[in-house]
This record gives C-alpha cells, structure tokens and sequence, in this order.
C-alpha cells in the first residue's frame, strides 16, 4: 500500500490518450488526484471515462502520454507492478465467475496480488465486512441480486488494500438502498485514507460524493474543478425550464423550433433553454406551432448547467 | 498465481456439466458403441453359410472340403429354397446350392445365394474363399494335396503383433484422441467466456507478467487432458478389456504430447477470437473433420491411400499411429513412437507459435 500523504497528488496524468484506430477515445488527459480525496470523471455515454481509467489500471495500453500513481509509473511488464498495486479496479462491467461463491471469487482475486493465505482471510473477512455480504459468502454469486452482485465487485477490487480505488460507474442498475449502501462505503474508505476515482453520468451523484470533479466529453477534460468552482465559473446564467403544452403535432413542431434558439429535451413535457436571452423570441416559435407554455421555472444552477453551457447538451443522452 | 487459476478453472470446470459431459463421458459411450459394433468382425467368430446338396459322390467331396475347412460356420439345410430363404432372412452370409447334375466341367455350375448388394468388403472375402474352397474340391491338384501353398508371416521391421487386435483397441484409442483434441475448444472458450465475464480486466490489472497470465490459463486444461485420457485409458483397459502390447512409458510420453498439442491448439483458437458461438460451431465441426482424417473413427489403415496420407496433416493421425502401435504390437517401446511424438510436438510448436503470435490482450 501506498502511503497516502494529505495533499500531495497521488495520480497524475499527463497528455494521457488513447486511439483505436481512426477513432480517437481519449485526446490527451492531464490530471492530478489529490491523496485522501473522491474525485469524479463526469461525462456523458462514450465520453472516454472508462478508457482513461482502464489505462490508469494497466489494463489498456495509452497510445500516448504517461500515468503515475503514487509515483510510480503506470507501465507495461514488471516496471508497472508497483503502480498496479496501487490501483484496485472496479470495473463498470460486474467482473465475477458467477458460478463461485464470494469466498472462491475473492481468493482467487487475492491470490493476484500475492496475498498470502493468513492476510487473504483477513482482507476477505474485512471486505465483505464493509459491503455487508458476510451471510452470503458461501453463496454462489448467480443467486445474488443486482445490488448484491454490484457489492462483491467492488470488494473484489479493494481486497488488497489499494491506495487508489477506481470505481467505473459502480452503481449502474442499482436500486437505492444498495446505492445507499455504496456511497456509505465510499466515504468510509476515502476517511480511512484510500483515495477514489469515481466515474459516473449521474450529477447527483459526483454533486454529493466528490471532493472535486473533472468533466469529459469526446475523449476530452472540458471543465475541472470542486463543484463550487465549476459552477461559479461556468454556469453564469441560470437554466430556463420551460413546461409546454398542446396536442402531440404541437409539441412535436414547438420542441423542433426551439432548437434552433438552443433549447434541449427535458424529462416530459419540458424544454430546458440555457440561454434565457432567447427566452422572448422562443415563446413566439412554440406559439406558431400551435403549443403553450404554461410555466417557466429557473433551474438553480448546479454541474447539469455546467455541463449543458459546456458542450450545449444534456448529460443525459 | 499459477496454483490460484488451476484452483479456480478447475472449480469451474466441475460446475460446467456441459464440458465435464463431452470430455469424459460423451467419449465412453462412443467407445462402448464402436467397439460393440465392430467386435463381432473381429472376434473371430467364423461366419454362417448354409449349405444343400443333392447327394452325389461329386457334391459329397464338395461339403466335406467346406466343413473341413474350418473358415465358416456351415448349416445344413433341407432344401434349396430354405438355403436362399436362410440368405434372405440374413440368418447366413450365403449359402451354396448343389444339384445333383452339379459338374463345373460339363459346364454346370452350382449355385451361390448371397446378397449382390453387399457392400465389397464383405462380399468378396466370402465369395473368394467359397469359390476357391469348391474349385479345390471338385479339382483337387494330383500332388501334395494336403500340402499348405501360403503362411501367412509378420517379416521382419513389423513388430509381431497380438495375436487377434480386438476391436476396443482401436476405439478407445480412437475416441479419447477425438475428444481429447476437443480440449481445445474448452480452453479456446475459457478464454472467451474470461473476457465475457469482465474477468478478465482484473486479470490484466494485476501485478502478474501477461506470459504468466497466458501460461497459468493453460496448464489447468492441460491437467484436465491429462486426467481425460487417464480416464478413458483406464476405463478401456478395465472395463472393456483392451489390452496395452507395448511400454506403458511410451503410453505416458505420447499422451503428454497430444495433450500438449490439444492445449497449444487452444490457445491457436483462442488468438483466432470470434464469438462464442462461432469458437463453438466452426471449432467443433473442425476438430470433427480433423478426428475423422486422422482415423479417430474410421481407421486410418482402412483408408484408401489419398485420404491415408490426407491424415498425416493432422495430429490426429500421427496420435492414432502412435497409439496403435503401442496398444497392438506386442513391445513396442518408447523408440518405436519417437517419429510420432517428434511430429505431434512439431504440430504443438505450430499452433503454440501463431497463439503467441496472434493472441491480443487487450481488445
Ligand atoms: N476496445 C475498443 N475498441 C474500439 N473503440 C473503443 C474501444 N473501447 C472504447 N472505444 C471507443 O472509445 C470511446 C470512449 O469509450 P469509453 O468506454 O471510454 O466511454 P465511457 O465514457 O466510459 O462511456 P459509458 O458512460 O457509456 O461507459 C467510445 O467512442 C468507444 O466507442
Ligand atoms: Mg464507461
């Protein structure tokens, strides 16, 4: 384990990046991850979140750029051992022979990181302490729920005591007490003095867990910062949202129309427009389509307005 | 690490019953039905033929040489019409039919009731040696007529063989190297299903070198090959009786090879890639056509000679040479195998190298 010094920067990256093929995944990602802190990579579908971590982990090659952690560089061969040590993953993908029982499954991950057999029992018995699955632990994992399964996987990425845990959307599927159950866990370890990387597409999420947040959108960091800062600094006007109303021909013309005044979807009957400046000449749009607004609330701004002023789209698809 | 995969593929292994089904038991039933259905050809039971002869000094000559010749079972019937019936019913392979103005000389032949459509192999011989038998008696040679004219002899650079090769020494031999190369299909699928299951990215984010990675995923398969032909070897020499002529040495070395190959063959399907399903139809209709060109299930000395040496391009046939050799022939010893030990480890090499070559980590 890596001592985790209160300050310094336990990962760094520099102009980290990663090709396939034509297709550039992630440009080039600089980043510093202060020790004994959560940190979010936020990010809409396909953004590069699961790349950029997966080289962090040493499970994909960078095309280009460099990763430390703990000082050590993240490498191919034995020269990256140290640096993988110091990293436990969380993959987004649950990662468990669903035929084993929790116990089989964790001594075998153990045994990757040359636990021997007393620490083994120790790590195990603490692990499924803390995601609270010790009465199952001689159950085979494909009898477990969804939010069971989501729990072993993370266990099985902190069994060796890793100074920097990457959790890769750990909460995809969840109902609420099992997410609950994970938040719980996450500030736990990061007050223990692990270090978090947390990715996610839900704001509510990094708004409530992390220390600070990075923004990715196509294989890029747009915004960086502690949420504060990033709202302060980018979400200078607040969101208009917009409820309509009006047959389904109406609504259909009126959203069509609004867009072109830099209007987005919102959940139902709503329009979200980032731009209030816009506001007058998008009331007359969603009238000539034959639509009403009958409300029009601002949203407070928070990283969702961050996010839709940065790229001009919502985070949610 | 390494100790840590063999404990966990193996605890896979024992709860995937499909797998357990055609590595060990799939092959046993093959082994039973084949060897039953071929032991009657080659238990030495004599075949039936029956025989009706009006009674002529001429006829007479001709049934006592039949009788005497001890090359087949012969049934003496009531008439003509119940020795073809006996043909028809297939309660004989044939039967011969005398009149009583039989006299090939006069030009007046007897009769012989067989079914025309049999296939060559088995016709012929029974045909062949009733001819020659009736031709003996009717013209019997004016000297030495009780003289042997051919012995039959192994010559030298043969070794001698058991005296009769029962059929269970060809067929368990012969499914366990069918079977024992569907191994193949097992690892290339582990592979797979790690990738599948997202293990595999915890594998790859641990401290372990990717060789070790690739090493450690092999050698439980290779156990378990090891512990398949161990199996299918026993069972056949226990239960079904078939008997080891040569060195039990020369049995162990040839089998680690094949279940070497079998494994290097894997980690060649795992590199190929390709999904699940197709790994599971291409690869299992290819190990298919491999196993019946080596002569897992048709004998590869009963091939006509194109297809003979088509076998050789396979492990299959060099494994089914080797086995045979040290099953039939009574001391065959390691040295005896050496040339097809030396040709499956060759092929091993082969697929070992492309694996290595092809294999992608990271995809
Ligand atoms: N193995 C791969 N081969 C080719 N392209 C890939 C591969 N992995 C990722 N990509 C591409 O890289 C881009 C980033 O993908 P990535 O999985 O990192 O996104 P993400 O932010 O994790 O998305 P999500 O929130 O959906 O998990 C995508 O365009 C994806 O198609
Ligand atoms: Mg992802």
């Amino acid at each position: 384990m890596v001592a985790a010094v209160a300050g310094s920067n336990l990962l760094s990256l520099r102009g980290l990046g990663k090709d396939y093929g034509e297709r550039v995944a992630v440009e080039a990602v600089d980043l510093d991850v202060a020790a004994g802190t959560i940190f979010g990579l936020l990010g809409p579908t396909g953004a590069g979140k699961t790349t950029t971590i997966s080289m962090i982990a040493g499970v994909v090659t960078p095309s280009r750029g460099n990763a430390t952690v703990g000082g050590h560089a993240v490498a191919a061969g034995r020269a990256g051992f140290a640096a993988r040590r110091a990293v436990g993953l969380v993959p987004q993908e649950l990662a468990l022979y669903e035929e084993l029982t929790a116990d089989q499954n964790l001594a075998f991950f153990g045994r990757l990181y040359g636990l021997d057999r007393a620490t083994l029992a120790d790590r195990t018995d603490w692990a499924l302490g803390v995601v609270g699955l010790v009465e199952r632990r001689r159950d085979a994992v494909s009898t477990y729920s969804g939010g069971m399964k989501r729990r072993l996987n993370i266990a099985a990425g902190m069994l060796h005591r890793p100074a920097l845990l990457v959790l890769d959307e750990p909460t995809v599927g969840v109902d609420p007490q099992s997410r609950r159950h994970i938040f719980d866990t996450i500030r736990a370890l990061r007050d223990g003095g692990m270090t978090v990387l947390y990715t996610s597409h839900y704001m509510e999420e990094v708004a409530e867990l992390c220390d600070r947040v990075a923004i990715m959108d196509g294989g890029e960091v747009v915004a960086l910062g502690s949420i504060a800062e990033l709202v302060a600094r980018h979400a200078g006007a607040p969101i208009l949202e917009l409820e309509l109303a009006g047959d389904a021909a109406a609504l259909l013309a009126a959203r069509a129309l609004a867009a072109r005044h830099g209007a987005v979807e919102g959940t139902g009957p709503l329009l979200r427009l980032p731009r209030p400046a816009q506001l007058g000449p998008l009331l007359v749009d969603v009238e000539t389509a034959g639509a009403t607004v009958v409300r029009v609330t601002v949203a407070s701004a928070g990283l969702e307005s961050v996010f839709l002023t940065l790229t001009g789209r919502s985070l949610r698809d | 690490m390494l100790l840590a995969t063999i404990k966990k593929d193996l605890q896979l292994l024992l709860r995937d019953r499909g797998a357990l089904i055609s590595l060990f038991l799939l092959p046993v039933v093959f082994i039973a039905v084949f060897g039953a259905f071929f032991s009657g050809d080659n238990d030495g039971d004599r075949r039936a033929i029956a025989v009706w002869a009006a009674d002529t000094p001429r006829t007479r000559a001709v049934v006592t040489a039949l009788e005497g010749s001890q090359l087949f079972e012969v049934e003496r019937v009531a008439s003509a019409e119940a020795a073809r019936a006996a043909v028809a019913a297939d309660r004989v392979s044939a039967a011969v039919i005398l009149p009583a103005d039989f006299d090939p000389a006069a030009g007046r032949p007897g009769e012989l009731a067989i079914d025309e459509a049999l296939a060559p192999q088995v016709r012929l011989p029974v045909q062949g040696a009733l001819q020659a038998i009736v031709h003996y008696a009717v013209f019997p040679p004016a000297l030495g007529a009780d003289l042997p004219v051919l012995v039959a002899a192994t010559p030298p650079g043969i070794q001698r063989a058991l005296r009769d090769v029962d059929a269970f020494q060809l067929s368990v031999p012969g499914n366990a190297v069918l079977f024992g190369f569907f191994l193949a299909l097992t690892v290339g699928l582990a592979f797979a299903e790690e990738r599948r299951w997202g293990t595999w990215r915890r594998i790859l984010a641990a401290p372990v070198p990717r060789a070790t990675v690739l090493l450690a995923k092999l050698v439980p398969y290779g156990l378990v090959g090891l512990a398949q032909f161990a199996f299918l070897f026993g069972l056949g020499a226990g239960v079904f009786g078939m008997r080891v002529g040569g060195s039990l040495l020369a049995l162990v070395v040839l089998t680690v090879a094949v279940v070497t190959c079998a494994v290097a063959l894997g980690l060649a399907i795992a590199a190929l890639g390709g999904s699940e399903k197709r790994m599971g139809s291409v690869g299992s209709v290819s190990l298919l056509i491999m196993g019946l060109l080596g002569g897992a299930m048709v004998p590869r000395a009963i091939m006509p000679p194109l297809l003979k040496t088509v076998g050789l391009a396979v492990p299959h046939g060099w494994a089914l040479d080797g086995y045979f050799t040290l099953l039939v022939r009574d001391g065959a010893s390691l040295a005896d195998v050496l040339p097809q030990i030396g040709a499956i480890l060759g092929f091993a090499a082969v697929f070992a190298a492309f694996g290595v070559w092809r294999f992608r980590f990271e995809r």
